[in-house]
C-alpha cells in the first residue's frame, strides 16, 4: 500500500513505534506471567522479594491446595453452569427477538425497535432491579444469575443488523416451498449466520464467566460464582481452609494460593482467546451500533 | 412476492397479513414478555424514589411522599461528596484515556511487519476479555506492600513499601490506569478499521509532495480519522457519568472512602446494604436523568456536527 520510506525521519519513526508496540505488548502480558510465576514460588520466596517474572522455588503446592478446597470446585462448577446455560437461554432469546425485528414490514415493527431503544437510555436502577427479582422469588435461586440477563440490546442489535443483511431471495425461495418461518430460522437462517451467533455467543459467555456481583446480591454462598469466590478471597472475606498449616505460613501462601485461583479462574479465556479472537473482533465491525 | 409487496405497504388486511405471518408474532411473545417484565417493569419502578416502600409489601411502594427522599439526599454530606467524587473521576479517566487509542491505532498502523502487527493487536484486545475481579486481583498482588513488584522495585532502590492500594492519592490514579491497560487495545480497533478506510492516494499524493512518514500522519490520517474521533468523543461525553461501578466497589476500602465513594457505590451502600430503597432510588434515578440528559445531548450535538446521530 505504502511505498517504503529509508529516509532518517522514517527510521526514528520505527525506533518510536516498535518501541511503543513492544512496551504495550509486555505491559499486556507480564502481569498474567506474573501471576504465573507467584503461584508456582515457594511462601518463603515471595515474601523474601525474590519473585518476579520467573518462579523462584518451583513449588506447585498452591495448585494443590486449591484443589482441595470443596468450595472452590463447587464455584468453579457454578461458573459453567452459569456460562453454559446463560449463553445457551441468552442465544435463543436474542434470536428469537432478532428475527421478527428483522422483518420491517411486520406491523408493530417501528414499536418494538423504540421498546428496545428506549430500554437502553432508561434503564431502571440496580435497586428496581433488585426489588423485582425477589418480587419474582428469584433471589437465592441460580435462575437469578440467568433469565434477568437474557437479552442485552447491543447484541440484539448486532444480530438484527446481521439478519438484516442477509439475501432475501433464499428465505423467498423457501416459503414458496412451503416451508414457515418455524422451519426457516432452524434451516437457513441460522446455518448462514454461524459467525455473528459465534460473535454475540461470546460475548454473552464472557460476561456471565465474569460475573460476580449479581451472584453476591442475589445468591447463597454455595451457589457463588468462581469470580465471586475469588473476590472474597481478595479482600479477606473468605478465608480459605481451616487447613493445620502453621500460621506464619498462612499469610505468604494466600499471595501464592490467590495467584493459583486467578490463573485457573482465567484460563479458559487465556486458552480460547487466539482461537476465537476473530469473532471477538467481528461484533465491532460488524453490527456498527444503529438501531 | 406480490403478497409480500403489498404487505409491506400495508394494504393487505390483517387477517391476510398474520394468516401469513403468524410464526413470526408468536416468536416475538417471550422475548417481548422479557423485556416487559426485566427492562420496563424496573424502569416503572423509578416511582419508587415518590413513594414509601414496605417490606413485604408492593416493589412500587404503598405511599406518596413526594420529593421527600430528594430533599434528604440533596441535604446530605455524603451525597455531594460522591458526586463530586464521581465528577472528577469521569473528567479526570475521559481526559486521560481518551487520546491513549489514538495514539496506539495510529502508531500500530505504521507497523510494517504484518505478523508482528497481528500479534500486538491479539494480545492488546485481550486484557477487555478479564474479569473486573481479576484485573483488581492482579493489580493487588503487584501493589502489594509486603511482597508485590512494584514495591520489591522501590526497596531496591531503598525506598519504604507503599499500600497503594489502600492510600486515597493512589486510587484514582490506579483506577484510570487499569482503565487504560483493560480498553485502549480494544478501543483503538475502531479507530485501525476508521484508518484502514483512508484512500491510499492520499499517502501518494503526499509523499510525492515531500512529506515524510511523521508528517503523513499528521496531514493526512489524523484528519481522516477525525469524524470517528469526534464521534467516540461524543459518545464518551455520552456515558460520561457511568464510571465502572463494580471496578470501584472492589477497589473500595475505608482508608480510600473519601475519593473512592461514588453516587453508584453510594446507592448500593444505601440500597442494597442499609436496605433505605426508597432513598437510595431516588440518588440513583437523580443520575440516571443526568445520565439521560448527557446522552441525548450528546446524540444531539452528534446530528449538529456530523449529521448523523448515534442512536
Amino acid at each position: 500500500m505504502k511505498v517504503k520510506d529509508t529516509s532518517t525521519s522514517s527510521k526514528i519513526m520505527n525506533v518510536i513505534i516498535y518501541t511503543v508496540m513492544v512496551l504495550s505488548l509486555l505491559a499486556c502480558l507480564l502481569p498474567f506471567v506474573y501471576m504465573l510465576a507467584l503461584s508456582l514460588s515457594t511462601p518463603q520466596a515471595i515474601i523474601q522479594r525474590k519473585v518476579s517474572f520467573w518462579p523462584v522455588g518451583w513449588d506447585t503446592q498452591a495448585y494443590r491446595q486449591i484443589f482441595t478446597y470443596p468450595n472452590f470446585f463447587r464455584a468453579y462448577g457454578n461458573t459453567l453452569f452459569y456460562t453454559i446455560f446463560g449463553t445457551f437461554i441468552a442465544l435463543v432469546m436474542t434470536i428469537l427477538f432478532a428475527y421478527p425485528l428483522s422483518k420491517t414490514c411486520l406491523r408493530g415493527h417501528k414499536a418494538l425497535t423504540k421498546m428496545v431503544v428506549i430500554s437502553m437510555y432508561f434503564a431502571g436502577g440496580m435497586i428496581p432491579n433488585y426489588l423485582l427479582v425477589s418480587a419474582l422469588n428469584l433471589t437465592g435461586t441460580r435462575l437469578a444469575m440467568l433469565i434477568p440477563f437474557a437479552i442485552n440490546q447491543f447484541n440484539l442489535i448486532i444480530l438484527v443488523n446481521f439478519f438484516k443483511a442477509l439475501p432475501i431471495e433464499i428465505e423467498e425461495a423457501a416459503l414458496i416451498d412451503g416451508l414457515g418461518y418455524f422451519r426457516i430460522l432452524p434451516r437457513i437462517i441460522l446455518p448462514l449466520s454461524t459467525a455473528a451467533i459465534a460473535t454475540i455467543g461470546l460475548y454473552y459467555a464472557v460476561f456471565f464467566w465474569n460475573d460476580w456481583f449479581n451472584g453476591l446480591i442475589y445468591l447463597n454462598t454455595r451457589q457463588y460464582p468462581v469470580m465471586l469466590f475469588l473476590r472474597n478471597i481478595v479482600n479477606g472475606t473468605m478465608v480459605l481452609g481451616n487447613s493445620s498449616s502453621a500460621s506464619t505460613d498462612t499469610a505468604s501462601l494466600s499471595i501464592s494460593v490467590k495467584s493459583a485461583v486467578i490463573i485457573t479462574s482465567t484460563l479458559p479465556i487465556i486458552i480460547l482467546y487466539p482461537f476465537l479472537q476473530k469473532y471477538f473482533v467481528k461484533g465491532l465491525t460488524v453490527g456498527s451500533i444503529k438501531g | 412476492m406480490r403478497r409480500k409487496v403489498d404487505a409491506a405497504i400495508g394494504k393487505t388486511p390483517f387477517s391476510k397479513h398474520f394468516q401469513r405471518f403468524w410464526q413470526l408474532y408468536v416468536m416475538l411473545i417471550l422475548p417481548v414478555a422479557y423485556f416487559i417484565i426485566f427492562k420496563y417493569l424496573p424502569m416503572f419502578g423509578n416511582v419508587l424514589a415518590f413513594r414509601r416502600f414496605r417490606p413485604g409489601m408492593s416493589l412500587y411502594g404503598t405511599e406518596w411522599v413526594g420529593f421527600r427522599y430528594f430533599k434528604m439526599f440533596l441535604g446530605d454530606t455524603a451525597f455531594w461528596q460522591a458526586f463530586r467524587n464521581t465528577i472528577t473521576l469521569s473528567l479526570l479517566n475521559l481526559a486521560l484515556t481518551f487520546p491513549l487509542p489514538i495514539i496506539f491505532a495510529v502508531l500500530l498502523n505504521e507497523v510494517q511487519h504484518w505478523a508482528f502487527k497481528k500479534i500486538v493487536q491479539t494480545v492488546s484486545y485481550m486484557p477487555r476479555f478479564i474479569s473486573t475481579v481479576v484485573v483488581i486481583a492482579i493489580m493487588g498482588e503487584l501493589f502489594s506492600p509486603s511482597s508485590g513488584l512494584i514495591n520489591n522495585l522501590r526497596s531496591t532502590f531503598g525506598l519504604g513499601p507503599i499500600y497503594f492500594m489502600n492510600e486515597p492519592e493512589y486510587f484514582r490514579p490506579l483506577y484510570i490506569f487499569s482503565g487504560a491497560w483493560q480498553y485502549t487495545g480494544w478501543t483503538a480497533i475502531i479507530y485501525l478499521a476508521s484508518i484502514s478506510g483512508i484512500n491510499s492516494e492520499l499517502y501518494e499524493a503526499a509523499e510525492i509532495d515531500g512529506a515524510n512518514r511523521f508528517q503523513q500522519v499528521f496531514s493526512v490520517t489524523l484528519p481522516s480519522i477525525l469524524p470517528t474521533i469526534m464521534v467516540m468523543l461524543i459518545l464518551e461525553v455520552g456515558r460520561l457519568l457511568s464510571l465502572g461501578f463494580e471496578k470501584i466497589l472492589l477497589m473500595y476500602t475505608p482508608s480510600n472512602s473519601a475519593v473512592s465513594d461514588i453516587i453508584d457505590t453510594l446507592v448500593y451502600r444505601v440500597g442494597l446494604a442499609n436496605q433505605n430503597y426508597s432513598y437510595a432510588t431516588a440518588i440513583g434515578l437523580f443520575s440516571g436523568i443526568i445520565g439521560v440528559f448527557l446522552v441525548a445531548g450528546a446524540n444531539a450535538l452528534s446530528k449538529r456536527l456530523t449529521g448523523d446521530g448515534i442512536y
